[in-house]
């Protein structure tokens, strides 16, 4: 008992012998360098492997091009305020987890009303646009060095609930990287959107849940 | 003097900004409230506590940047603890079985082998012979009743109606006993 009594003031001397101050908003700066770094690689890989589409001073003039941009920056910012929030210990229960369905409904919301104004016979190639085979796999390939980064940084972070801020860094990597997928991606249809961008999204917060319980372990 | 929430959080805030004397404070605060955590969940496992104390102090050591000072300190201090004795469960529970295989093929399966052998044998003690010597043969050593009545001497049916009597009566001292 004495023994580690003297072990554990041992500890506590070294410990707060060599403290340094640590930043304001720490897991949140750290979660941002990742997904800064992640996204870097990302933007690369879509200039130089994909190429950035050539009409995108004109498409950018579309509200197609804007719903596609929307609905995966706003699923990427919701995935982003849970992943910071899991980054945490004390996270407590994750209501707002729900939020997500927000973009999902306005965008089924907006693909029913493409199917209304549509005739039936077009609605497979709608559907399927040009890309389907493509797309999902296309994101999700994307997404992987974003999900590394924000893996990176929450390895130094104290998450608790493991599947589940791997789930929702997974979400964050795939909704940012089918936002930058937009710079490349011609598809206009909100169901082909919803489909095949979700898809893929989807895949990768799969592969974050997977993924989570082995890499984030501390 | 235990000391309070609001001034654990006081001195985790001095010791965010990297006032390490408030630090070292808190710290020596805290050992033996998680001591006094862990105990309560893990009686008589007091290597594994100390480990586990020093583990978590080391741990939130190095994640301090995740606690956030508009929220409770203790909540943050538990939630790491908890995590850690969880993680403690579930590496031992996925190593001792086999860390410890031969000890509880061997010597725990050979003691408590022995321990049912002394009770069967003061139990069956304590009912009629003839009864006794029927339950072992048919029950214990596993023979069939034409077996045992051929081993023991007996009737066929003799053999059944002594088993199932001794049993009976086996059964009621033990109710009698657990009472």
């Amino acid at each position: 008992m004495s023994r580690d009594k003297v072990s554990c003031d041992h500890l506590v001397a070294a410990l707060s012998a060599n403290l340094c101050a640590v930043p304001r908003h720490g897991p949140a700066r750290r979660l941002v360098i990742g997904l800064v770094i992640g996204g870097a690689v990302t933007l690369a890989a879509l200039a130089l492997g994909l190429g950035i589409r050539r009409d995108l001073a004109d498409a950018m003039q579309s509200s197609g091009f804007w719903m596609k941009a929307l609905y995966a920056a706003t699923l990427a910012m919701f995935a982003c305020a849970a992943t910071l929030r899991l980054a945490r210990p004390d996270c407590g229960r994750m209501r707002g987890l729900w939020a997500m369905a927000v973009p999902i409904a306005l965008l089924a919301l907006a693909a029913l009303l493409e199917l209304a104004r549509t005739p039936g016979s077009q609605w497979l190639t709608m559907w399927l646009g040009h890309s389907w085979k493509v797309c999902a796999a296309n994101v999700f390939l994307l997404a992987l060095p974003i999900l590394a980064g924000l893996l990176w940084a929450l390895r130094r972070l104290a998450p608790t609930r493991l599947r589940l801020a791997g789930a929702t860094a997974g979400l964050a990597a795939g909704a940012w990287a089918a936002c930058l997928y937009c710079l490349h991606c011609s598809e206009t249809s909100a169901l082909f959107v919803l489909t095949w961008y979700s898809l893929g999204i989807v895949l990768v917060a799969g592969l974050g849940a997977l993924l989570g319980p082995r890499v984030l372990r501390w | 003097m235990r000391t309070g929430e609001s001034e654990l959080r006081d001195w985790m805030i001095l010791a965010l900004n990297g006032d390490a004397k408030a630090y070292a404070r808190l710290l020596e605060a805290l050992v033996p409230r998680l001591r006094a955590f862990f105990r309560r969940r893990m009686a008589g496992q007091d290597d594994d506590i100390e480990d586990l104390l020093q583990e978590t102090l080391i741990a939130l050591h190095t994640r301090r940047m995740t606690y956030d000072p508009t929220r409770s300190f203790t909540g943050w201090l538990y939630a790491i603890a908890r995590y850690k004795m969880i993680d403690h469960f579930r590496r031992r529970g996925r190593t001792v079985p086999i860390e410890g295989l031969e000890d509880s093929f061997s010597i725990d399966s050979f003691e408590d082998e022995v321990g049912a052998g002394l009770d069967t044998d003061a139990l069956l003690a304590t009912i009629p012979d003839k009864q006794a010597r029927a339950i072992r043969a048919t029950r214990i050593d596993g023979l069939s009743t034409a077996e045992a009545a051929r081993r023991e001497g007996m009737g066929e049916s003799d053999v059944k109606v002594s088993t199932h009597r001794g049993l009976k009566a086996l059964a009621a001292r033990v109710r009698e006993a657990m009472k």
